[in-house]
């Protein structure tokens, strides 16, 4: 899209954060018992170990609109892999923007572009649910087999940025960057 | 009433027969008696001991196989090379090596090492004897001598630990040790 003659982009750049949180349980009792001289003999060992909660996101790529018109909202979405190791595989997203007090929105230096975050826990999709930045988006859940998605499905979640015409129409012709920071946590 | 005594010949028949259950008799015995490597004999005494809990805690590297090992007594009285053989049995479902959290499970490794303060071994198959261990202990309680001989090794495989879902593990691990 040409506004006053100059180009509009818009770049938007993933981060990919691990999260992790230790299970506040206690160490189980065990105890070892020793064998007895004999015939033969017959000793035990106890074994514990804890898997903490952990999530990791993966297959971010940036996204960039590249030119656009103003007249037309523009969308752009991708697809990504987030595992979680909790019982029921569940996950909470949170994103933030870089744009002043975290808000989703690119810039030039001097001008901002607002555009909207939305998040769907399948991949595939074009459309999901909206994010507010800062403000957690729980009830997730993955069917990710390993923390990089290197078996089973390759990605588990859609990633959905969009940017409204009344937006593009208020933005002073630029180009626009910007980071979209998402943390995810087990749930 | 008469009494009925056996002929001079059938006596000589019993008393041919009855030295040749002798000798059989005296070959088992001699045979019983004599030393063997792969048969352990009713003087022959083993003890496990020194054996402590293996705690993993909080496995934090998810990329890397987590490992403990520890050092034991293990003693054997087996001549003349005082040998051994042990078998390990998890209490996973029968006798697997695998920890339990609820209805999770997280398997495991075990490598022995008939040698104190090694971290690598051989490793166990569940409930299957590893044979023709060294033991080295002179006193069954390693009061003297080396405090310990022999080492026990447990492994958590990365794979394992991030195909587990999140939780606190806990499993016992038998050890059976005869003379060989």
């Amino acid at each position: 899209m040409v506004i006053g003659g100059d180009t509009m982009h818009g770049f938007l750049k993933g981060n990919a954060l691990l999260a992790c949180c230790a299970l506040g349980v206690a160490s189980p009792s065990l105890a070892a018992t020793q064998g007895s001289a004999g015939a033969t003999s017959t000793g035990t060992v106890g074994i514990s170990a804890t898997v903490p909660g952990r999530v990791q996101i993966s297959g971010l790529s940036d996204i960039v609109f590249g030119t656009v018109d103003p007249a037309v909202a523009a969308a752009n979405s991708e697809n990504v892999c987030v595992w979680s190791n909790t019982s029921g595989k569940g996950y909470t997203v949170t994103a933030t923007g870089s744009g002043a007090s975290n808000a989703f929105a690119l810039s030039d230096g001097t001008n901002s572009l607002a555009y909207a975050v939305e998040w769907a826990g399948s991949s595939g999709q074009s459309a999901g649910t909206a994010l507010v930045s800062g403000t957690a988006l729980g009830g997730l859940s993955t069917t990710a087999a390993n923390p990089t998605c290197s078996s089973g499905p390759v990605a588990t979640a859609s990633l959905i940025v969009r940017m409204t015409a009344a937006n593009l129409q208020a933005a002073v012709a630029s180009s626009y960057t910007g980071t979209l920071t998402l943390v995810v946590a087990p749930q | 009433m008469p009494r009925h005594f056996p002929s001079a010949a059938h006596g000589r028949r019993t008393g041919r027969g009855a030295a040749r259950r002798l000798i059989v008799g005296a070959l088992g015995a001699i045979c019983s008696i004599l030393p063997s490597a792969s048969h352990a004999s009713a003087a022959d005494k083993v003890r496990i001991s020194a054996l402590s809990d293996l705690s993993f805690g909080i496995i934090t590297n998810f990329a890397a196989d987590s490992v403990r090992s520890e050092s034991l007594c293990l003693y054997a009285k087996s001549p003349p090379l005082d040998q051994y053989r042990i078998t390990a049995s998890g209490s996973g479902p029968g006798g697997s090596f695998d920890l339990t959290s609820g209805s999770d499970n997280l398997p495991y490794e075990v490598q022995w090492s008939a040698s104190a303060g090694q971290s690598v071994g051989v490793p166990l198959m569940a409930n299957q004897p590893l044979t023709a261990q060294q033991a080295t202990a002179s006193v069954d309680d390693c009061s003297k001598g080396a405090a310990t001989t022999a080492s026990l090794v447990v492994v958590v495989r990365s794979a394992a630990v991030s195909a587990a879902s999140s939780g606190s593990y806990t499993g016992t691990l038998t050890l059976l040790v005869a003379p060989e």
